[in-house]
């Protein structure tokens, strides 16, 4: 998928973009359904999102994240923009006040082969505590001391078990660059 | 530049998953434009959201979605990447709120060499910058929920640090402190309070509480 949505950039190709919406579309309505649209607003902003895929293609940069990372971000913010009515205020590389890695090339996240299947395994294998607060960070959308008060823990519970799970994600990427 | 007090993880990772909201969000992103080190941790969360959305279960679109969508890709105007020129000293996405850069920020007078400017409220989630000059203190304050103090200018120490442009504080109810701002240049900050539950008072009460006045 990652290599079509390059080419999709590239080449402007229908046929491209027409694999990468019956690949997507389905996935980013069933996260929309997950975090409480209704069938006919997630279908309407599924469609929304593989629009703005096709308008943003240029943006993409397969070194940087996979075709479903880039698609989840668009999804996240169509979805805050449509959803929740408030801007998700993003950092801009081209800022002339943005500060930019030292060392790219040494510092830059490169995605890797296999990494998406290396991360979904990773993220089955979390502690049902770290699951679950891993869920209702992504698909309730809920802030920790919301989802603290929900649970009954204590603030630094909830922020502890997310920065486990952080260190499992972050395993899973892998160490060494 | 070197940043030494960044968001902790797990606030990075809300922030990739949308959890966030958009007091919080400009905070963080400020940080983000600022530090190389948290964005690659965001990418990295970022990633896992991804991860989950190819997992998921698929749920078919309406009967002629894809149509639907074909025929509207010719109308779908392309991104477009204009790259501001100048030099700045608020990065955005902080900028835009701002509308303009912090040279431009008209300031109300607090007290005791201390300035504010609120940007945005929405629901319990304010939004603000303060700016402290040399030598100045706010006070021995707590906090009554979740803040997040990000230094853009100057610089302010307290109990836990000394915080300088780039350097990210997150405090919780539990920690009593009081800032001083550095000697030198004016002290500016971006800061967030998220008081739910405990304010229900206007936002010059709230100011006044978080100076401990």
């Amino acid at each position: 998928m990652t290599a079509l949505l390059a080419t999709l950039a590239a080449k402007r190709d229908r046929a491209a973009f027409e694999i990468l919406f019956v690949h997507f579309a389905p996935r980013v309505k069933s996260y929309l359904l997950r975090l409480g649209a209704s069938a006919a607003l997630a279908d309407d902003l599924a469609q929304e999102a593989m629009l703005t895929m096709w308008r943003k293609a240029e943006l993409f940069d397969p070194a940087k994240a996979s075709a479903s990372t880039w698609v989840f971000t668009i999804a996240r913010n169509l979805r805050i923009d449509a959803i929740r009515r408030e801007r998700r205020p993003e950092f801009d590389p081209n800022d002339p006040a943005f500060v930019p890695d030292d060392e790219p090339q040494a510092d830059a996240r490169m995605v890797r082969e296999g990494e998406d299947a290396r991360l979904r395994a990773a993220l089955t294998k979390l502690s049902a505590d770290q699951a679950q607060v891993i869920q209702m960070s992504f698909f309730s959308e809920k802030p920790h001391s919301q989802i603290a008060r929900e649970l009954g823990l204590p603030l630094g519970t909830v922020k502890s078990r997310l920065r486990l799970a952080m260190a499992r994600i972050k395993g899973a990427l892998g160490g060494e660059a | 530049m070197t940043i030494l007090h960044h968001p902790g993880d797990e606030l990075l990772l809300s922030y990739a998953a949308g959890a966030t909201d958009e007091a919080m969000s400009l905070v963080l992103a400020t940080h983000l434009a600022l530090c190389p080190q948290c964005r690659r941790t965001v990418a990295e969360a970022e990633a896992a959201g991804g991860a989950i959305l190819e997992g998921d279960r698929p749920v078919l679109l309406s009967d002629g979605a894809l149509q639907s969508v074909l025929s509207r890709l010719d109308t779908a105007p392309t991104a477009k990447s204009a790259a501001p020129l100048g030099a700045f000293t608020a990065p955005e996405p902080l900028r835009s709120y701002l509308g303009g850069d912090l040279d431009s920020v008209k300031w109300t007078n607090l007290a005791g060499g201390i300035y504010f400017k609120p940007l945005f409220q929405r629901g319990k989630s304010r939004s603000y910058l303060i700016r402290s000059k040399a030598g100045c203190g706010v006070g021995w304050h707590t906090h009554h929920g979740e803040e997040l103090t990000l230094c853009l200018a100057g610089g302010y120490t307290d109990e836990t640090g000394q915080y300088a442009r780039g350097d990210l504080q997150s405090t919780t109810p539990d920690i009593l402190h009081r800032p001083v701002a550095d000697e030198g240049e004016d002290c500016i900050v971006l800061a967030m309070s998220d008081a739910r539950l405990k304010f229900s008072s206007p936002i010059v009460a709230l100011i006044g509480r978080w100076f401990g006045f």
